[in-house]
């Protein structure tokens, strides 16, 4: 009998665990995503030169919104402002170790 | 003994910051010689061709009737078009344009600018009221072409003026090649001297010695003539770096620093490669 009181209750949290139920993002949260992706990707390109991947994901991320996956969109911006990111980690490890590799 | 550690130390610091063109110009040949004692450095003015026999004989080959030599023609009409106002390219250059290729990239000690050949030839074009030229195919490229055809044979020979904006120039082109970049983390350095001579898949890389002596360059893959800043273009591509204008500064500086590097080394451009 008390194993029957909690069949409900894991019903309803597989229900709420389940892809279909997860809470997808929206429009919105995907413009804010890409908004921040943009900025730091601006930010970066002021500093060093970017990887080509960032614009591309960013385009990639547009693709996926445009066809209402808001999640794969979000995901991509992110990624995108990421490779940014490693970009200016980069260059400035290289702007203390290049002149290592100059024949002396 | 404390104090003679940090007097090798400053030596050392010195020595390697503080580096003059001509030292370090010295210091790669050296390096290259060393890396491949029995070549005649002078050779790698032909790139991969100065490594690979097998690759030489067939470039030959194909120099018998060389994919460049339209371009040249093309490039000497051009050249000698008059523009509206009844001008010529000739008017804005030394010797008339003819035989000085050697001597750019140069440092415009006026301006503070570093100028390369192309970017000499769309300035004649903008100060005579003419429309500027795409940068990296076509019709510059072609000029170009014409333009170090007729300085074949003369020395590199590009200046650092008494100018610490001139020397700031260089060390920052020289920065850029020595620099990891792009989600490859490639520097050029890391192909063309490395690697120089060694295979990158299907190619031999060429080494950075007289990397600037032939360009305009007529490449297979591009099908084309195309100008030394669109091999920098796609370079940084193939490190998966995104590209900088074509005559941006940064571009201008890496070809000052890469001619100075070529000084003493004969023309030959234009010229063909896979």
């Amino acid at each position: 009998m008390k194993r029957n009181l909690y069949l409900p209750f894991s019903a309803l949290l597989a229900v709420l665990m389940s892809p279909a139920s997860a809470m997808a993002a929206d429009a919105d949260e995907y413009v804010a995503a890409l908004e921040k992706a943009q900025s730091q990707i601006c930010e970066a390109a002021t500093r060093v030169q970017l990887w080509n991947t960032s614009e591309a994901l960013l385009e990639e991320a547009a693709e996926a919104a445009a066809k209402g996956n808001f999640d794969e969109g979000i995901k991509l911006a992110n990624e995108a402002a990421l490779h940014a990111e490693l970009a200016v980690a980069t260059a400035v490890r290289e702007k203390k170790n290049w002149h290592l590799y100059v024949p002396k | 003994m404390k104090k003679l550690i940090v007097a090798c130390f400053l030596t050392v610091m010195m020595a390697s910051a503080h580096a003059t063109p001509e030292q370090d110009r010295l210091a790669l040949r050296a390096f290259f010689q060393e890396r491949f004692p029995k070549l005649d450095l002078n050779e790698m003015i032909n790139g991969l061709y100065a490594f690979d026999e097998g690759a030489r004989e067939q470039w030959l080959e194909m120099e018998d009737f060389p994919p460049y030599e339209i371009a040249i023609e093309e490039g000497e009409e051009a050249f000698n078009k008059p523009f509206a106002n009844g001008k010529t390219y000739a008017d804005c250059f030394a010797n008339g344009g003819m035989g000085v290729k050697q001597d750019f990239p140069y440092f415009d000690v006026g301006t503070g600018e570093i100028i390369t050949m192309e970017y000499a030839i769309n300035k004649c074009r903008t100060d005579n009221d003419e429309e500027p030229l795409p940068w990296l195919v076509g019709e510059l490229a072609q000029i170009a072409a014409y333009m170090a055809y007729t300085s074949r044979g003369n020395k590199m020979n590009v200046v650092i003026p008494d100018d610490p904006r001139a020397l700031a120039a260089y060390e920052a082109g020289k920065e850029y090649y020595y620099t990891r970049r792009g989600q490859l983390e490639f520097a050029c350095e890391n192909c063309h001297m490395q690697s120089a001579g060694m295979m990158l898949r299907a190619d031999r890389l060429s080494g950075m010695l007289g990397q600037a002596t032939h360009w305009p360059v007529y490449r297979s893959k591009w099908g084309e003539i195309g100008t030394i800043q669109k091999r920098f273009q796609e370079c940084n591509s193939q490190v998966r770096a995104k590209p900088y204008e074509a005559q941006s500064q940064e571009y201008r500086q890496l070809e000052y620093f890469l001619s100075y590097m070529s000084n003493g080394m004969e023309l030959n451009g234009p010229a063909s490669r896979r």
